[in-house]
């Protein structure tokens, strides 16, 4: 379904300010592959570029070079057919639930966007279509005219899904969906979240940090380190017994139960 | 004392003040013919530099005009143009910043060269230049002042957009599939409108200014049409014998003046713009 071959890309000015010194690399030779049905983590520190591909593959920046194929469809072609042609299957989640939307807008102005930028709705219908949207991610209908800053971090999360899902896309990229909440909410999260991707046969492309929300969730996993996959299992749950020095860096970072039983300081 | 002045004076009743003055000084500008009880043109030589009457209330001018009713009819010149350069800068403004903001890139540093080079002249020596060139007159200063004053708007606008765009819900909104240009329209100038709108009302009085000053100047508008700056000018002859010939309008220009000034700050006290502009 997505194909990622041989991207690079590094940031540096840009026009005629661009400064060679400024350019440091970002990605280096990132390829994967994602099938349908599929949730594949791609599992990094800051900085490990997880982020930068997130939006080279929504299609929201061109990378330097190497090629992002969506069902077929080149992202990045001359005029941007293939990113036009793909667009509402591809949707996502962003990290900061409060900036991820308008702070001028009620939930359902922000979950109806895109329904009214693909579909002809009537008002009626349109109000009838984010009430449900509303309900399968577990608020109320009536929360709909409701602003973001009168939901709390884990309701505006779940805005944010119901805006994503609203076009029943096939693949959403998770931006460290779950970052931002406390632990509470990320569990309850993480349960929408696969409770949705069964119900209407989602693939993910999860962003994370967090190792234990990875072998919770994932199918398969990546490793990113200093802009290239220097990891890759089919079994999340072997992880923590993987002997790459980039994921023992990782596993070691989780917190234990309790201060006595950590075993090395990062 | 200081703060407790602030607090005052920021509040939401000073919002309420200032704006209903402003908005009695706009209502008595559009009723004018209707409320000026003489013709404010008609010269009188007979009744020239008169004090206050039953007839005049505020006394006559060197030509016997009736000084209410020239203030009246000057507040339409005052106030109507300088709603119309508030308005139409602060579309020519938004309509360029955002555009600028948003493209980035090379048009982004052209238009804001542009911008710049503007702004490098002080306002009146530009607004004095493009006068020198078409010559006086109240379209020519309306031009004018127009041209100097977009920059600050679409400058301001500029800026916010760039910040703004780096947000992630515009991303959002563009995987949402909306254009660019529904992005500016339905994320961006929703977002910036209420600090423009602080800064047209500080820029308000400043364009009252502008235009009473070349008035005075004998640049805009011309006579024997009455206008409070140049009412001051024709007062400037009778300063020893009648000052209120000058004081009138000058109190008029000072009221409103601070007015939007007063209106402005309690807007951006009140909108948190302060901290937006960053």
């Amino acid at each position: 379904m997505l194909q990622v071959h041989q991207v690079s890309h590094s940031y540096g000015g840009s026009g005629w300010r661009k400064s060679k010194a400024a350019a440091g690399k970002v990605l280096d030779n990132v390829s994967f592959d994602l099938e349908p049905g599929c949730c594949l983590g791609l599992l990094g520190t800051s900085g490990a570029g997880k982020s930068t591909l997130g939006k080279i593959v929504l299609g929201l920046q061109k990378p330097a070079s190497g090629q992002v194929t969506f069902e077929g469809f080149e992202l990045y072609t001359k005029g941007r057919q293939g990113i036009r042609k793909v667009r509402r299957d591809l949707q996502a989640v962003f990290q900061d639930c409060y900036s991820a939307v308008n702070p001028l807008m009620t939930a359902d102005h922000i979950i109806g966007e895109p329904l009214r930028n693909y579909e002809r709705l009537s008002p009626a219908e349109l109000k009838r279509r984010t009430g449900e949207l509303l309900e399968q991610v577990g608020l109320a209908a009536e929360d709909g005219s409701k602003r973001p800053s009168q939901f709390s971090g884990g309701q505006l999360q779940r805005v944010n899904i119901a805006r994503a899902i609203a076009l029943k896309p096939k693949l959403i990229v998770l931006d460290e969906p779950i970052s931002s909440l406390d632990m509470v909410h990320q569990t309850l999260i993480l349960d929408l979240l696969s409770e949705l991707k069964d119900s209407i046969g989602l693939s993910y492309l999860f962003i994370t940090h967090d190792i234990q929300a990875v072998m919770t969730i994932c199918d398969r996993v990546a490793v990113m380190d200093k802009g290239q996959i220097v990891y890759h299992t089919d079994s999340p749950s072997s992880l923590p017994s993987a002997e790459h020095e980039a994921v023992q860096r990782l596993v070691s970072a989780v917190l234990p139960q309790h201060p006595s039983l950590r075993t090395s300081w990062v | 004392m200081i703060n407790k002045w602030n607090k005052i004076l920021k509040g939401r009743g000073t919002i309420v003040f200032c704006a209903s003055v402003i908005a009695l000084f706009f209502l008595v500008a559009l009723l004018a013919p209707w409320i000026a009880p003489h013709d404010p043109i008609k010269v009188d030589l007979l009744s020239k530099l008169q004090g206050p009457s039953v007839e005049h209330w505020l006394g006559t001018d060197h030509l016997g005009r009736d000084n209410l009713s020239r203030l009246i009819y000057g507040a339409r010149v005052s106030l109507g143009f300088a709603a119309m350069i508030f308005v139409s800068s602060l579309l020519i403004g938004v309509l360029v910043g955002s555009i600028s903001g948003y493209a980035g890139g090379w048009l982004d540093s052209v238009l804001m060269r542009l911008c710049e080079g503007i702004m490098a002249f002080p306002n009146l020596v530009l607004v004095l230049g493009i006068v020198g060139i078409f010559g006086p007159g109240l379209m020519q200063v309306l031009l004018a002042l127009m041209l100097v004053q977009w920059v600050y708007y679409a400058r301001i606008c500029r800026n916010m957009v760039v910040s703004l765009k780096e947000r992630p819900f515009i991303a959002a909104a563009r995987i949402s599939g909306s254009s660019s240009w529904s992005i500016i329209r339905r994320h961006i100038i929703p977002n910036v409108q209420r600090p423009i709108v602080v800064m047209g009302t500080l820029e308000m009085g400043w364009a009252i200014m502008d235009i009473s000053a070349l008035s005075f100047l004998g640049l805009g508008i011309q006579p024997p049409n009455a206008e409070w700056g140049a009412m001051i000018h024709e007062g400037t002859a009778h300063i020893r014998s009648h000052p209120e010939l000058m004081i009138y309008p000058g109190v008029l220009i000072l009221i409103v003046v601070i007015m939007f000034n007063i209106l402005g700050e309690a807007l951006s006290e009140r909108y948190g713009v302060a901290k937006l502009r960053r």
